[in-house]
C-alpha cells in the first residue's frame, strides 16, 4: 500500500542454471561432480562478495541417492522399506521440526529418522554464517498400506499443511520432501557448496540427475530460503506477467476438483501459491501443484510455458489445437524464461516463447545430456560429443529416464497433440463472434449519441482530445506520435478535469526483464480474447472447450451485439453457459456507497443467478446522474467477486466512454475487465467524419482504424513490461497508483503498486461532481467541447510547467546583454509560485543550522562537476544544438552526453567532445574509439518519455552526416530495439558493464533507469552489476518522437524513483558503492537543493538546456521542422538556430549561484552535506498538500548517503586478458611488428579481446593498427562476449566455440571460430552475436544462436546456421547463412544484405516479409552479386576449411541457384564491394 | 500543417492607392479559400501555443487555424467565435503585429502566421453561407443593464446572451456601436460589420436604447431598481489637449474624435456638421492609432497636406506598423522627432504649429528610451488644420455619483474584479482601464459577464 517500506528490500533475481543428467538413469557420484563444476564454471552470472564465499545463493536438486540414504539409514539402525521419503528442512525453531512430525502423523507417514545434516560452515561467509538455520532431514515411510503415488501425495499434502501453519515462521522452509529427489541448497557459492554439504563428498552419494542454480538477486539480503532450484523447477529469467498469474490462479483455485485429493484434503492444500514468494517460486508452486494432481509433465509445462501459437501460421494445426484448448485453462506464465524441471521421472527444460534466456546442451556419446546458460562449463572432449545445440524460442527437450530416450521438441509436440481430439472438441464448442457477423462499423445507428457533446465534454473529449488522439488514430490506424516531455502536474495534484484512468502510470520492464518489439516481433503476440467460464485446469474434457472467442478485447457494436445475444434469454441464439446482465454504473450521490451497491448486485447475481457475462454499462449518464469510474467499477467489482469466490463463473465487459486511447484500455483490461466496447471513441468519429461526406465504406475504415489503433497501442503496453499475450497481462495490475488513499487502492486495485496515498472517495466524487457540473451544466455555447490543454498549452487547461510564461522567461527576448539572456529572477519566482504542481512543491527546507555566510560556501566551480546535460543524440537534434551543449558543459567543467548515435571523431579530444557516450539499444556509432573518447559510458536501459520502448529515425531524417555517425547510407530508416539484445536480464547487464569496463579501464560506467515504483529493487541490482553510476531519470523527459500515451502515462516523478533508490541502495549497503543522478524537468537551484536532499548527487538538464539553446517547446521535433534549427536536420531551418554557449553558460552559473544561495541559508558549505538529507526537508504547511502521505519521498533510513568508491570493481578482474595485453603491447606500441599468442581460453574468460582492443583505440581511435596486427591463437570454449568491441588489426582464431555475444559491437579485424564439430547440426557460438558490430569479419564454422547480426551495420560474416530472428533491424554489412535460419528472419531489417543457402527451399516461410525480400542470383543482372559470394566463400574456406562451403564452391555452378540473397526492398544501390571478399 | 517551409506568409491584398483614396471603403480584401487555406496551413501548432497567450482574448488561434488548413469551416467558425465577440472585427482592427503574430513563433525569421486575415475570412464565408453566431434557448430571469454600445459593452452582451440572461443596452447617440461605429474609419472597418453584430443581439432578445443618455434620458436610479446589474462600458472619449496656449480658443485645433465622428457620421448619410479640411494644410499631433485614422480620414477628404507629427522615432511610436506604410502610401507625411511648443495663432485661427526637434536618450533599465528635447532647435510647421490625437481620458458622467460608483485620479472608474465600490455596477473597457484597444474592451466585456453570472447564479 501507501508505505513502500518493504519496496526497499524487495528483490527480482536472474541466475546461471543447468542440469546434468545421465540417459540410462545411472546413478553415480561423477554426475553430482559435473553438475557442481558446471555450476562453478557459472559464477559469474550470480553474484559475488567480496570475501569470495558469500553470495545469493546457489543449489542442487538431485534424484534421490538410494544408496547413501540407505546408508545413512543402516548407521543408524534403521532398514528402509521400499517406498520412503526424505524431507530437507531449514529451521531455525526446532519446535518446528516437531509440528512437522506432527503433520506427518496426521497423514499416515511414520517418521524414522530425524538427521541433523553434517555441514562446515567454513564455506559460509558471514551473512550467510548469521542466518544459517539448522539443516535437517526427515525420513518417512508410510505408516499404512498406500500406494507409491498416494504416498507422494502425502508427503506433497503434509508439506503444504505445514507451510501454512508456519506461515508466519520466515526461518521455516522445507527445500524439498519427496521420494524421488531432494535438494541441497543454500546461501553459499558452487565453489564451496561441496565444502559445506559434507553429504556431497561421500563418494557413496551417486545419482542420476541433478538441476542446478546460481542466483543472482538484485538485493544484498539474501536467504536461505531463496536458493533454487525449488522442489520442481529451476528457473532463470523473469515472470513479467507473475501478478496476472497470481490471481488468475486464486480465480482457478475456485473450481478445482481433483482425481488425487479430496475437496477436504484441498482445502488443507490451499493457497496453491505461497504468499509473499518470489515469481520463480510461484511457478514452482503450480507446477509442483499440476504434477501432484497427475497432471502429465510435458502438458503440465506446456501449459505454463507455451509457445507462441495465435499468429504463427506454419504451425502444425493439431498442435496449435492443443495450445488453443490449453489456453482455455491457463493463460501463459509469460516473460523471460529458461526453466529446467522435473517430476523424477522426467526432466525438461523449456524457453520462453521469445527466446529471451540462453539454455544450450550437449548430448554425449557415454549418455549424458548437458544443458547449461553457457557452452564450456564442463571440460567434455570434442571427441565424446554427439551433439551440441541449444533450444531455440519457445523450444522445450526433455528426458524420459525410464526408457532413457531424449525428447526434442518434435517428439513432445507429436506427443502432446495427438494425446487428445483437441481440434474436434474445438471445433465442437468454441464460437468465434465473428463468425456471426457480416461485416463490422456498418450499421452507424449505436453511434448516434444523444446529447453526444455533452457526454464528450462529461468524458473529457476535448478538441484536443479529438485532434490529438481520436482523429490520429482514425486516419492512420495507429497511435499519434508527439515530441518533448510530459510537464504538467501528475492526475492527483490537478485541478482541471481529468480522467480517472490518469491515476495510473505503465509499468515497464527494465533490466531484470526486457520488453519486447511489438512490431517486429509480433509473431509471439495476441490480443485473442475468450468468454466463458474458468474451468478445473486438472482435468481435460471436451466440454472445457467451450468458450467465445474473438480476435481482440475491443469490441464494436456488431461483436458486442452477437456476444450480447449468447446471453441474452429472448435471444434465438441464448446460452445459459453465457448469461448476461447489464449493469448500470450510475450514481446519483455517495461515490463509495453507490459502489458497493453495484458490486453486492453484480455478486448476488453471479453466485445467485448464474450470470456469467457483467456487462457495466455508462451509457446511462444524463444531467442528473453521474458516473462511478469504470475503472473503480471495473477493480472493485473484480475484488468482490473473487471474496465471493465466485470470479470464475464471470467475465466483466465494460461498455464505456472512458475509453478512446490506449491507456484508457489497458487500464480497465490490467484491473479485471476481459474486453470492453468504447461507444464514444466510435460515436465521436463518427460525428468528426459526417461532416466531411464520407461514403459507407470510407467511414467503416476510419472507425475500424480507431480499433486497430487501439490494439496496437494495447500491444506496445503489454511489450513494454515484457508481456506477449492478453491473457497474461489482463489482472495484473500492472500500473503505479499515483495519490488514492489506501482506502480506494485495498478495494479497488489492491495488487497495483501504489504510491502518495491520496485522494479518497469523497475527493473522486468531488472531481465527478465537478465534470458533471461542467458537461450538463455549464454549457459552451459556439463550439461546445473543452479545448483541452493536457497534450499542449491550452490557457485555463492543465498547467505545463514548460508553457510559454516559463519559456518567455528563459528567453529573456528584451535582454540584451549576453548574461541577461535569463531572466533567472522571473524563472525562479515561476518555479517558486508554481503552487503544489509537482512533488517537490509540497516540500520545503526545514534545516537544522543557522545561516552562514555565502562566502564560506563551496564555489560554484564544485557545483558544476554536478551537472550534466541529458542525453540527446546528434541527430534528434542538430549538430548546431549538440555542440552548443558540448562547449558549454565542458567550458563550465561538467558533463555533456552524446546521446544515442555516435559522435563525430573530429570531436574528440576537443571542447566539443562530450564526455559522457550513451550506449543504448540501436547501438548506434558505437565503436572502440567513440567508447574510449569518454569519461563515462551510460547505458540507457530506459527513457523517461517512452520507457520500454524503442524508437525509429526515419530515413528522410537520415542526412550524410547522420548516416556517418551512425555507420550506415542516408536514407535508410534506423530502428532502435526496446530492449538491449544484450540485456534480458541483470546477469547480461553484469556482463555489459564487464564487457564496457574493459574496453575503456578508465570510464565511469552509468545505468540509466527510469523512476517506477520499484526502481530501487532494480538500482540494487544495478550497483550488484557492478555500475558505477545510477540516474534516476523522471518519467516527464523528453524525446523527439513518441507515442502520446507513452510520454503521457509511463514513467513516474523523478521525486519518487530517486528517493526509493536513493533508500533501497541504502538498505541493502551499497548507496557507498554508487553515485545517484536524476534528472527530469530541474530548472532552478531550488529544484537542485531538493533533489540533493531527496539523493542525487548529480544533476542533469535536458529540456531547460535545449530552451536555453532556443527551443520553444513546439513539441514538432518529429516533424523534422523546428523553426528555431534545435531539434532539425534540415539546413535552412538550422540556419535559424540563435543558441549560444554563452547562454548556457550563463544559465548554469545562475543556478549554480543559486544553489550557494541556498546552501548559506540552510547553513551548510557544500553540496556532499546535504545529499540524501530528506530530514532537511517537510511538508509544507497546507490543506491540500496534508492529504497525500509523502513518508516514501522523505524516508530516511540509516546508513551512508553518498558514493564513497572511485570505481565499482568487478569480482572478476581479467587477469587472463591483462596478461596476454602485456604481451602485445608491443605491437600496439609500434604497429609494424605484428605479434602472434597461442594460448587456451575457458569460458570463465569474459569479454575477451575488448581490453586489448580498448587500448589499441586509446591511441589509434577507429582507425586501430594494420591488418594482422595482433593475431591471438585460441583453444577452448571462450567466454561470453568474444571478440566484443574489437578494433581493426587484432585476429582472433578460435579453435573450439563461444558463448553469447561473440563479435558485439565489433569495428574491424577477424574472429574465426573453427570448432572440431563443423555445421549447421553443431553449435559454433551462442546467441546475440555481432550485435551492434560496425565492421571486421566473423566466420564460424558452425551454426550460431538466436539473433545473430541484430543490428549489425557493416560486419562481414559467414556461419553455418542460425536461430531464431537473425539480421534483425540490421542496417548494414553482409551476412552469409550456409545453413537452416529460425523464424522471424530479417525483422526491422532496412540496410545491408544476406546470402542464405536453403537447398530445401524452406527459408522464405522464415522470413519477416515486411521489408525485405528474397530474390535469386542465378540471373544474367546478379552477376556482381555470384562473384562477390564466391569470393568470401573462398576466404572463409582459406580461414576455417568447412566442409560446407567447400562443397559449394565446387558446385557453385549447380549451388549458386540455391541461394536467396535477401535485401530490403527499397535498396537499389546494393553495398557490395568484391574486393571485401578476399 | 507546419508548412512554413513551403509557403511564404502572405498578407491581404490591399486595393490599389489611387481607388482606396477616392473612398472610405475597407483597403483589404477578404482572404479567398485558397489563400487562407494555405496561409492557415503554415501553422506549426506548437506545443506553447504563443499566439493564444499573445490574444488579450486568448482566441484558440491554432484550433481555428488548423481546422482552416484542413477545411473544416464551420468548426473554425464556431471556435474562432466561442471565445471572441466579434472575431471579423478583430481580424480588421486589432494591432496584430503588436499581440498574435507578434508572438507567433514563426515571427521569427520565418513570418508570423496572418493570423487576422485568417481571423477575418473565417467569419466572413460562414456568414455568406449564412452561419450565425448561437445563442441559448434557455432563459435566465436576471436583467442586466449595459450602458454604453462599444466594444466592451457588445462584449458584455454577447456572453450574457449566450448564457440566457436577459440584456438591455443603453446607448446615447443615435447608433450603436460607439467606438466601432465612430472612431474607427470605414476604410478600416465597414460598419455594416457592426450593425450585423448588433442586429444578432436584438435577435436574441438584447433590448436597444439609442438616444438614450442615462442621468438625462432615463435616471441611474431607475436602472438600478429594474436591473439585477449594470455593465458599465461607456469608453473613454475625452480627448486630451498638449497645453499649449490658445488650442482650446482657435477655431482651427479639433480633438481627433470630433474630427472623426462627424466624418463617420455624415459617411452614413447624416446630416451632420463636419469638419472639412479640403484643400487645406493638416497637421496632426500625436502618434497612435487614432493620429493614424486621423491622417488618413484628411487624405480622403483631399486636404492639401497632411503631416503627423511625433515626439519619438519610427521604431518606438505606438501606432500599428501597418497602418503607418498604409499611411505613407496614401500620400501622408510623417515628420519624427518633434515636441510642438506653442502655436501661431492669428484671428482666432492657428496659422502654424512652432516645433522642437528632439532625439532618444540610450535605453534606461526597462529598455525604454526617452525623449531628449534638442534645446534652440525651434521651427514652425505651416498649418490651417490642427488635430490632436493625443490619446483619451474617461468622461465622469453625473450618474456615477448618484450610483455611488468610485472614480480615481485619472478618472477611470474603480472596480475589483469587474465589480465597482457598487456591487450591482460592474465596469470595464476603456472606462476602467484607460483608452486602450478594442479587443481589451472585449476581454474585459466577456470577463465582467462572467463575473456578473457568477454573482447573480
Amino acid at each position: 500500500m501507501g508505505c513502500n517500506l518493504d519496496l526497499l528490500t524487495s528483490f527480482k533475481d536472474n541466475c546461471g542454471f543447468g542440469l546434468v543428467a545421465d540417459m540410462k538413469n545411472r546413478p553415480s557420484h561423477s554426475n553430482l561432480e559435473d553438475a557442481i563444476t558446471s555450476l562453478e564454471r557459472m559464477m559469474h552470472r550470480g553474484a559475488v562478495a567480496a570475501d569470495g564465499k558469500t553470495g545469493d545463493g546457489s543449489g542442487l536438486l538431485l534424484s534421490m541417492p538410494d544408496q547413501f540414504m540407505r546408508k545413512i539409514a543402516t548407521e543408524n539402525g534403521i532398514d528402509l522399506p521400499e517406498v520412503y521419503g526424505v524431507a530437507m528442512i531449514f529451521a531455525k525453531d526446532l519446535q518446528d521440526i516437531d509440528t512437522f512430525k506432527e503433520f506427518c502423523e496426521q497423514n499416515d507417514l511414520k517418521v524414522v529418522l530425524t538427521r541433523d545434516v553434517p555441514v562446515d560452515t567454513d564455506a559460509l561467509g558471514q551473512q550467510a554464517l548469521d542466518s544459517l538455520p539448522h539443516i535437517i532431514q526427515v525420513f518417512v515411510v508410510p505408516s499404512t498400506l498406500m500406494s507409491s503415488k498416494r504416498f507422494d501425495a502425502m508427503l506433497y499434502l503434509t508439506r503444504k499443511e505445514c507451510e501454512h501453519k508456519l506461515i508466519d515462521k520466515k526461518d521455516f522452509y522445507i527445500p524439498t520432501f519427496s521420494s524421488k529427489v531432494i535438494a541441497y541448497k543454500g546461501l553459499v557459492m558452487p565453489t564451496h557448496i561441496k565444502k559445506f554439504y559434507v553429504d556431497l563428498r561421500d563418494e557413496d552419494f551417486k545419482i542420476s540427475f541433478s538441476l542446478f542454480h546460481q542466483r543472482f538477486s538484485t538485493n544484498t539480503l539474501p536467504q536461505w530460503r531463496l536458493a533454487q532450484p525449488f522442489r520442481a523447477i529451476a528457473h532463470n529469467g523473469e515472470i513479467n506477467s507473475v501478478e496476472s498469474n497470481r490471481v488468475n490462479v486464486k480465480i482457478k483455485s475456485e473450481q478445482i476438483k481433483s482425481e488425487v485429493f479430496s475437496d477436504e484434503e484441498l482445502g488443507r492444500l490451499f493457497p496453491i501459491l505461497q504468499i509473499g514468494s518470489s515469481d520463480s517460486a510461484s511457478l514452482d508452486n503450480m507446477f509442483e501443484f499440476m504434477l501432484a494432481n497427475g497432471v502429465d509433465f510435458f502438458k503440465a509445462a506446456r501449459s505454463l510455458v507455451p509457445a507462441p501459437w495465435q499468429n504463427a501460421p506454419h504451425m502444425d494445426a493439431d498442435l496449435r489445437a492443443f495450445y488453443e484448448y490449453t489456453a482455455t485453462a491457463m493463460e501463459a506464465w509469460d516473460g523471460p524464461a529458461a526453466v529446467s524441471l522435473t517430476d523424477g521421472r522426467h526432466i525438461g527444460c523449456l524457453i520462453d516463447r521469445n527466446g529471451l534466456r540462453p539454455s544450450k546442451y550437449v548430448i554425449t556419446k557415454n549418455h549424458k545430456l548437458y544443458i547449461t546458460s553457457e557452452y564450456g562449463t564442463l571440460d567434455i572432449d570434442e571427441d565424446n560429443i554427439s551433439e551440441r545445440g541449444r533450444l531455440q524460442s519457445g523450444q522445450m527437450i526433455g528426458l524420459d529416464l525410464k526408457h532413457g530416450k531424449v525428447l526434442k521438441e518434435d517428439d513432445i509436440n507429436d506427443y502432446l497433440k495427438s494425446s487428445q481430439h483437441y481440434a474436434k472438441w474445438l471445433n465442437d464448442d468454441m464460437d468465434y463472434l465473428q463468425e456471426y457477423i457480416e461485416d463490422s462499423f456498418l450499421n452507424l445507428t449505436d453511434y448516434k449519441v444523444e446529447e453526444l457533446e455533452k457526454k464528450q465534454k462529461y468524458f473529457n473529449i476535448t478538441y484536443e482530445a479529438i485532434d490529438q488522439m481520436i482523429e490520429p488514430m482514425a486516419k492512420d490506424g495507429k497511435e499519434p506520435v508527439g515530441s518533448m516531455g510530459d510537464d504538467t502536474p501528475m492526475a492527483c495534484f490537478s485541478k482541471v478535469n481529468r480522467n480517472f484512468t490518469d491515476f495510473f502510470k505503465q509499468k515497464f520492464a527494465q533490466v531484470t526483464n526486457p520488453p519486447i518489439d511489438p512490431y517486429r516481433e509480433k509473431i509471439v503476440m495476441s490480443l485473442e480474447t475468450g468468454f466463458g467460464r474458468v474451468q478445473n485446469i486438472l482435468v481435460e474434457t471436451p466440454e472445457d472447450a467451450k468458450r467465445i472467442k474473438v480476435a481482440s478485447p475491443i469490441l464494436m457494436k456488431e461483436k458486442f451485439d452477437v456476444l450480447f445475444s449468447f446471453g441474452d434469454e429472448k435471444s434465438p441464439r441464448y446460452d445459459e453457459y453465457y448469461k448476461n446482465r447489464v449493469f448500470s454504473t450510475t450514481f446519483t450521490t455517495d461515490l463509495k456507497a453507490s459502489l458497493k451497491e453495484l458490486a453486492a448486485n453484480v455478486v448476488k447475481a453471479v453466485k445467485e443467478e448464474g450470470v456469467s457475462i457483467v456487462i457495466l454499462d455508462d451509457r446511462e449518464i444524463n444531467e442528473n446522474v453521474k458516473l462511478i469510474p469504470m475503472a473503480m467499477a471495473v477493480g472493485y467489482i473484480n475484488q468482490a467477486l473473487l471474496k465471493a469466490e465466485v470470479r470464475h463463473s464471470a467475465t466483466i465487459v465494460p461498455v464505456t466512454g472512458e475509453v478512446y486511447d490506449p491507456h484508457m484500455a489497458a487500464v480497465l483490461l490490467g484491473f479485471g475487465a476481459q474486453a470492453m466496447y468504447p461507444y464514444m471513441m466510435y460515436a465521436t468519429t463518427v460525428s468528426l467524419y459526417e461532416r466531411k461526406e464520407l461514403t459507407k465504406y470510407e467511414m467503416q475504415r476510419v472507425l475500424k482504424n480507431t480499433q486497430k489503433a487501439i490494439n496496437a497501442g494495447l500491444l506496445k503496453i503489454m511489450s513494454k513490461m515484457g508481456i506477449s499475450t492478453i491473457a497474461s497481462y489482463r489482472n495484473s495490475s500492472l500500473f503505479d497508483a499515483l495519490g488514492l488513499s489506501d482506502e480506494i487502492v485495498n478495494d479497488c486495485f489492491p495488487d497495483a503498486h501504489s504510491e502518495l496515498a491520496g485522494l479518497g472517495y469523497e475527493d473522486i466524487e468531488e472531481r465527478v461532481e465537478k465534470s458533471h457540473f461542467n458537461a450538463y451544466h455549464d454549457d459552451n455555447h459556439m463550439f461546445p467541447l473543452d479545448l483541452g490543454g493536457f497534450y499542449k498549452y491550452i490557457n485555463g487547461g492543465e498547467y505545463h510547467d514548460y508553457g510559454p510564461a516559463m519559456t518567455r522567461a528563459m528567453h529573456n527576448k528584451s535582454a540584451t546583454a549576453k548574461d541577461e539572456i535569463t531572466d533567472f529572477d522571473g524563472l525562479k519566482k515561476l518555479v517558486q509560485d508554481r503552487d503544489k504542481k509537482f512533488v517537490r512543491d509540497f516540500l520545503e527546507f526545514n534545516s537544522d543550522k543557522t545561516e552562514i555566510s555565502i562566502d564560506e560556501v563551496e564555489s560554484k566551480d564544485e557545483i558544476f562537476k554536478r551537472f550534466a546535460s541529458a542525453a540527446m543524440s546528434c541527430g534528434s537534434i542538430s549538430p548546431e544544438a549538440h555542440e552548443a551543449m558540448a562547449m558549454a558543459m565542458n567550458t563550465i567543467g561538467g558533463a555533456s552526453n552524446s546521446g544515442e548515435g555516435g559522435e563525430d571523431k573530429a570531436r574528440f579530444g576537443t571542447l566539443k567532445n562530450s564526455k559522457i557516450k550513451q550506449i543504448a539499444s540501436g547501438r548506434f556509432g558505437v565503436t572502440p574509439g567513440y567508447l574510449r573518447s569518454a569519461e563515462e559510458l551510460q547505458i540507457k536501459v530506459a527513457q523517461g518519455a517512452k520507457p520500454g520502448e524503442g524508437g525509429q529515425l526515419p530515413g528522410h531524417k537520415v542526412t550524410p552526416l547522420i548516416a556517418t555517425l551512425r555507420h550506415t547510407v542516408p536514407g535508410v530508416t534506423l530502428i532502435s530495439p526496446p530492449p538491449h539484445h544484450d540485456i534480458y536480464s541483470i546477469e547480461d547487464l553484469a556482463q555489459l558493464i564487464f564487457d564496457l569496463k574493459q574496453v575503456n579501464t578508465n570510464a565511469k560506467i552509468t545505468v540509466k533507469l527510469v523512476s517506477s515504483v520499484g526502481v530501487g529493487t532494480i538500482a540494487a541490482g544495478v550497483a550488484k552489476a557492478y555500475a558505477d553510476k545510477i540516474i534516476i531519470s523522471g518519467g516527464d523527459g523528453g524525446t523527439g518522437a513518441a507515442p502520446l500515451t507513452s510520454i503521457k502515462h509511463a514513467g513516474n516523478s523523478w521525486e519518487l524513483g530517486l528517493a526509493e533508490a536513493h533508500n533501497a541502495l541504502k538498505a541493502n549497503h551499497l548507496r557507498e558503492f554508487v553515485h545517484v543522478q536524476t534528472d527530469g524537468g530541474l530548472k532552478t537551484g531550488l529544484d537542485v537543493v531538493k533533489a540533493a536532499m531527496l539523493g542525487a548527487e548529480s544533476y542533469a538538464f535536458g529540456t531547460a538546456a535545449l530552451t536555453l539553446l532556443g527551443c520553444k517547446i513546439l513539441r514538432i521535433c518529429h516533424t523534422n521542422k523546428c523553426s528555431v534549427g534545435v531539434a532539425t536536420q534540415d539546413e535552412d531551418l538550422r540556419d535559424h538556430f540563435t543558441g549560444t554557449v554563452e547562454r548556457l553558460i550563463s544559465y548554469f552559473t545562475y543556478i549554480a549561484e543559486e544553489v550557494r544561495e541556498i546552501l548559506a541559508k540552510l547553513g551548510y558549505k557544500t553540496m556532499e552535506e546535504i545529499v540524501g538529507r530528506s530530514d532537511l526537508l517537510k511538508v509544507i504547511d497546507d490543506e491540500f498538500a496534508q492529504k497525500f502521505d509523502f513518508q516514501n519521498v522523505l524516508r530516511r533510513i540509516d546508513g551512508i548517503d553518498t558514493c564513497q568508491k572511485e570505481s565499482n570493481e568487478p569480482f572478476d578482474d581479467n587477469k587472463f586478458e591483462k596478461e596476454l595485453l602485456k604481451k602485445v603491447h608491443k605491437t600496439i606500441e609500434n604497429p609494424n611488428v605484428p605479434v602472434k599468442v597461442n594460448t587456451e581460453i575457458t569460458n570463465l574468460n569474459r569479454s575477451f579481446g575488448a581490453l586489448i582492443s580498448g587500448e589499441i583505440a586509446r591511441f589509434y581511435g577507429d582507425t586501430g593498427l594494420p591488418e594482422n596486427s595482433i593475431n591471438l591463437n585460441l583453444k577452448g570454449i571462450a567466454g561470453q562476449s568474444f571478440g566484443a568491441f574489437i578494433s581493426k588489426g587484432m585476429n582472433l582464431h578460435l579453435d573450439g566455440a563461444a558463448n553469447d555475444y561473440v563479435g558485439k559491437g565489433m569495428n574491424g579485424g577477424k574472429i574465426i571460430i573453427n570448432p572440431q564439430h563443423q555445421g549447421q547440426d553443431f553449435a559454433g557460438a551462442g546467441n546475440t552475436c555481432l550485435y551492434g558490430a560496425t565492421g571486421g569479419k566473423l566466420y564460424v564454422r558452425a551454426a550460431v544462436g538466436e539473433r545473430f547480426g541484430v543490428r549489425n551495420s557493416g560486419c562481414i560474416s559467414v556461419v553455418e546456421g542460425t536461430g531464431d530472428n537473425a539480421c534483425e533491424y540490421m542496417t548494414g554489412g553482409i551476412v552469409v547463412i550456409l545453413g537452416n535460419t529460425g523464424v522471424n528472419f530479417g525483422a526491422g531489417m532496412t540496410g545491408g544484405l544476406s546470402f542464405v543457402y536453403d537447398p530445401d527451399k524452406a527459408f522464405v516461410d522464415k522470413m519477416n516479409q515486411e521489408l525485405i525480400e528474397a530474390v535469386r542470383i542465378d540471373t544474367d543482372d546478379t552477376e556482381r552479386e555470384r562473384l562477390y559470394l564466391k569470393r568470401l566463400l573462398l576466404d572463409y574456406v582459406h580461414e576455417t576449411e568447412s566442409e560446407a562451403a567447400q562443397h559449394i564452391l565446387d558446385n557453385f555452378r549447380a549451388e549458386t541457384r540455391n541461394f536467396w540473397m535477401v535485401k530490403p526492398k527499397n535498396m537499389t544501390v546494393l553495398p557490395l564491394d568484391p574486393d571485401e571478399g578476399d | 500543417m507546419l508548412n512554413f517551409t513551403k509557403f511564404e506568409r502572405i498578407n491581404p491584398e490591399k486595393r490599389d492607392v489611387l481607388q482606396r483614396l477616392k473612398d472610405f471603403n475597407e483597403i483589404y480584401e477578404v482572404f479567398g479559400k485558397q489563400r487562407a487555406k494555405e496561409q492557415a496551413d503554415r501553422c506549426m501548432q506548437c506545443g506553447d501555443p504563443y499566439c493564444h497567450t499573445g490574444c488579450p482574448l486568448g482566441n484558440f488561434i491554432p484550433a481555428w487555424l488548423k481546422q482552416t488548413a484542413t477545411k473544416n469551416p464551420d468548426l473554425a467558425f464556431a471556435l474562432s467565435n466561442e471565445t471572441s465577440p466579434f472575431p471579423e472585427i478583430l481580424g480588421r482592427i486589432c494591432p496584430q503585429d503588436v499581440l498574435c503574430e507578434g508572438a507567433c513563433s514563426l515571427n521569427t525569421g520565418h513570418g508570423a502566421i496572418s493570423i487576422g486575415a485568417i481571423e477575418t475570412h473565417i467569419s466572413e464565408t460562414a456568414f455568406a453561407k449564412g452561419l450565425k453566431p448561437k445563442f441559448t434557448d434557455r432563459k435566465v430571469d436576471k436583467k442586466v443593464a449595459i450602458i454604453g454600445s462599444g466594444p466592451s459593452g457588445i462584449s458584455a452582451a454577447t456572453f450574457l446572451l449566450r448564457k440566457g440572461y436577459q440584456v438591455e443596452m443603453f446607448e446615447r447617440e443615435d447608433r450603436a456601436g460607439g467606438l466601432l461605429m465612430y472612431g474607427i474609419p470605414g476604410f478600416k472597418l465597414d460598419k455594416s460589420a457592426v450593425d450585423r453584430r448588433i442586429d444578432w443581439l436584438i435577435e436574441a432578445g438584447m433590448k436597444l436604447h439609442l438616444n438614450c443618455e442615462i442621468g438625462k434620458d432615463k435616471s441611474a436610479k431607475e436602472l438600478e431598481e429594474e436591473f439585477d446589474a449594470i455593465y458599465l462600458g461607456i469608453g473613454a472619449k475625452d480627448g486630451r489637449y498638449t497645453g499649449m496656449d490658445g488650442e482650446k480658443e482657435a477655431s482651427n485645433v479639433h480633438l481627433a474624435m470630433d474630427f472623426l465622428t462627424g466624418i463617420q457620421k455624415r459617411n452614413l448619410g447624416s446630416d451632420v456638421e463636419f469638419i472639412d479640411v479640403k484643400d487645406k494644410n493638416v497637421v496632426v499631433i500625436g502618434g497612435g492609432d487614432t493620429a493614424m485614422d486621423c491622417v488618413r480620414t484628411s487624405v480622403r477628404e483631399k486636404a492639401k497636406s497632411v503631416k503627423c507629427l511625433y515626439r519619438r522615432d519610427e521604431a518606438n511610436m505606438p501606432g500599428s506598423k501597418k497602418e503607418v506604410v498604409n499611411a505613407k502610401e496614401e500620400g501622408v507625411e510623417y515628420v519624427f522627432n518633434v515636441s510642438p511648443k506653442s502655436l501661431k495663432v492669428e484671428n482666432g485661427n492657428v496659422t502654424a504649429v512652432e516645433l522642437l526637434t528632439t532625439s532618444m536618450s540610450d535605453p534606461d533599465e526597462s529598455g525604454r528610451q526617452r525623449v531628449v528635447i534638442n534645446e534652440g532647435s525651434e521651427y514652425l510647421e505651416e498649418a490651417d488644420v490642427v488635430i490632436l490625437a493625443l490619446g483619451f481620458s474617461p468622461e465622469k458622467p453625473e450618474f456615477l455619483k448618484e450610483l455611488n460608483v468610485e472614480t480615481n485620479s485619472w478618472g477611470g472608474v474603480e472596480t475589483t474584479n469587474y465589480q465597482t465600490s457598487n456591487e450591482k455596477v460592474y465596469a470595464g473597457g476603456d472606462c476602467q482601464r484607460g483608452a486602450h484597444l478594442a479587443v481589451t474592451a472585449a476581454v474585459d466585456g466577456r470577463e465582467a459577464a462572467s463575473t456578473i453570472i457568477n454573482a447573480l447564479s
